[in-house]
């Protein structure tokens, strides 16, 4: 479970030459508020620089929201970024993997730090190798890897802790079809396992697949707010991504 | 501590497996100080040897026989006459003779009557070679003439010699040449030192960003000092142990190459002994711990290698500077420059290594190490989490 409450991230950067210097402070996230139950899919979508990724950074932990809370699985992140880490799996496109290691040592890595017990992140490890199909080249360095075989491996690292919330933000952006299934696949099974995912892709007919709530940012607001099937009972455009253009334009 | 120690692990992993790592971090070091000993050794060899063998073009005016003698008893040395002085500079400078030695026309005259003569000597002064033979020539000469005449006058050498210097030699000379070549000992450490943590420091910082796994390391559940300690940790290892390769090789250098004058092999022996070398080594850690400490503060917000390495580059002269100082006459260590940082490694490093080192001063050098190195650190922390630095 996720509730976010009144979230705002301001960023201030210091613009001129010389000794004249002026701060300017921009909310890349302004007061958004949201839910997103167990055992549902929802949906973050918007366009480039709406304020997506500072919204999933925000719930993720890795910085710090100016004003607002959210809670996450049931921890504030304003009481201590790392409780609220361990119960999160957090993929996006700037969640690269270490180049220098393998997909074993990778996992390995990410099991310790989560304190999980040898006996059972391995056993995971198995799993996720296995329904990935990740044990070709579980040996072989990520940086001699094809996207694809770095993108299951990524989703492996973000499931390795078996965690309530999972953030997936283009999860098959750039991914073969064959291999795009396995994730969207492992993305519901996820759901089925009644954990909370927020999923955010630019790839309408995914969002169509998967979408059980939607959310739409745009500027660092939120203009829509529903749940999917209310939002496509609402269309007046002819598909998804036109509705989605005109929503985005109206707002 | 344990999460600290994974993430050592994987970081030291990662770097190690790093080709440019391993050349400049390992191999280089280790190869440095032989491969410049030898080279220094072979270079002055080879040079020495061809300038001895080197034949010299001199011209020679109103020049006695005696003279000329001498000049000819040399094989190398080639005479050519000239009957009166022309214009030498235009012959060196083409390089039809290398020098010019011009005798007045009264020669003779002038020393059969015991006089002093001006003899000329047209010269180049970047010559060393034919400058240092052809004043060796006239030098011993010189002194064949000033015999003659003090046997014609009757006057005995001792008189001429009112007294004789004789020093005797109270350092040892582990100190002399310990004072003398120990500033150019922590050059060694502290460059080698500086390049290990400025490759390490960019490519944990910047390098992470480049490969976009910084996000994935800050969505761990670890704390952002944590990483942050580990990383500057790492950094500050991967800068000493080509220092304390740097120093293997020079071990292995002198024992191995042939060459080195044997009294400086047993100073230089004597100096790296095990409680010098330690005690050179203690000094090293804190200093390491500080300077990727600063490189990671400098280059927390640079997004790509290049910027991060223009970033950081500029302090190599904070570095130069002190250590130039320290190698300068008449700055000593004491306790006006043991607080201050790389100056007194370099005065500290040339004492401990001529045995004089004051344990008071290097106790408190330590302590000035060790809190820099805490204060770079928390420096770097803070550039660290700054969320819009890291995550450019």
């Amino acid at each position: 479970m996720i509730q976010i409450d009144n979230l705002t991230k301001s960023f201030t950067s210091k613009t001129g030459k010389g000794f004249k210097k002026e701060t300017v402070t921009v909310n890349a996230v302004n007061e958004v508020s949201f839910e997103c139950k167990p055992g549902r899919i929802f949906s973050l979508l918007g366009p480039n620089g709406a304020g997506k990724t500072t919204t999933l950074r925000m719930i993720a932990g890795i910085i710090n929201p100016t004003s607002g809370t959210a809670i996450v699985d049931g921890v504030d992140i304003s009481q201590g970024n790392d409780e609220v880490k361990k119960r999160i799996g957090f993929l996006t496109g700037s969640t690269g993997l270490y180049e220098r290691l393998n997909p074993d040592e990778t996992l390995d890595f990410f099991g310790k730090l989560y304190k999980l017990p040898t006996s059972e992140y391995i056993e995971r490890k198995e799993y996720l190798f296995e329904k990935l199909g990740v044990n070709e080249f579980r040996k072989k360095r990520v940086g001699q890897m094809s996207t694809g075989m770095k993108q299951k491996v990524s989703i492996a690292r973000t499931l390795i802790h078996d965690p309530e919330v999972l953030i997936f933000d283009e999860p098959t952006s750039g991914l073969d079809v064959i291999t795009a299934d396995s994730i969207i696949d492992l993305i519901r099974e996820s759901k089925d396992n009644n954990k909370t995912v927020i999923f955010s892709s630019h790839i309408m007919s995914e969002v169509d697949l998967l979408c059980d709530d939607l959310a739409i940012i745009n500027k660092g607001s939120i203009i829509f707010n529903d749940s999917f099937e209310n939002f496509k009972r609402e269309m007046k455009a002819d598909n998804l991504t036109q509705e989605f253009i005109n929503r985005v334009k109206e707002a | 501590m344990n999460e600290l120690f994974i993430i050592i692990k994987k970081e030291l992993t990662e770097l190690l497996r790093d080709k440019k790592t391993i050349i400049n971090s390992i191999v280089l070091p280790t190869l440095l100080v032989p491969i410049l000993i030898f080279g220094m050794i072979k270079v002055t060899e080879m040079i020495n040897k061809s300038e001895q063998e080197k034949s010299i073009e001199i011209g020679l005016v109103n020049a006695p026989e005696d003279f000329t003698q001498l000049v000819q008893s040399d094989t190398l040395n080639k005479i050519t006459t000239y009957e009166e002085s022309i214009d030498f500079k235009t012959l060196i400078s083409d390089e039809t003779i290398q020098t010019a030695i011009v005798f007045p026309r009264d020669w003779k005259r002038q020393m059969d009557s015991l006089e002093s003569a001006n003899v000329q000597i047209f010269r180049n002064g970047t010559k060393d070679n034919v400058n240092g033979r052809v004043s060796k020539m006239l030098d011993a000469y010189a002194a064949g003439i000033k015999q003659k005449r003090m046997s014609q006058l009757q006057i005995s050498s001792e008189k001429l010699t009112p007294f004789v210097q004789s020093y005797q030699e109270v350092s040892e000379q582990k100190e002399l040449i310990g004072k003398r070549v120990g500033g150019f000992i922590p050059y060694l450490f502290i460059l080698t030192m500086w390049g290990g943590c400025l490759l390490a420091s960019i490519d944990l910082v910047t390098g992470e960003k480049e490969r976009k796994t910084i996000e994935t390391t800050l969505s761990l559940p670890v704390s952002k000092f944590k990483v942050l300690l580990g990383k500057t940790l790492v950094a500050s290892i991967l800068g000493f142990i080509p220092a304390l390769l740097n120093l293997v090789g020079l071990i292995i250098g002198l024992k191995f190459i042939d060459g080195i004058p044997d009294m400086f092999k047993t100073a230089i022996n004597q100096m790296l002994n095990f409680e010098s070398i330690t005690m050179i080594m203690l000094l090293l850690i804190p200093f390491a711990i500080f300077l990727a400490g600063l490189i990671i503060a400098l280059v927390a917000g640079a997004t790509s290698f290049k910027e991060a390495q223009s970033k950081a580059s500029p302090i190599i002269m904070l570095i130069i500077i002190p250590l130039v100082l320290a190698m300068m006459p008449g700055i000593e260590f004491t306790w006006y420059t043991v607080f201050i940082p790389v100056l007194n490694i370099g005065l500290g490093v040339k004492e401990i290594m001529a045995g004089t080192i004051d344990l008071g001063l290097y106790a408190a050098m330590l302590i000035s190490l060790i809190v820099i190195a805490v204060g770079a650190i928390y420096f770097s922390y803070k550039k660290f989490s700054d969320e819009s630095a890291i995550l450019s």
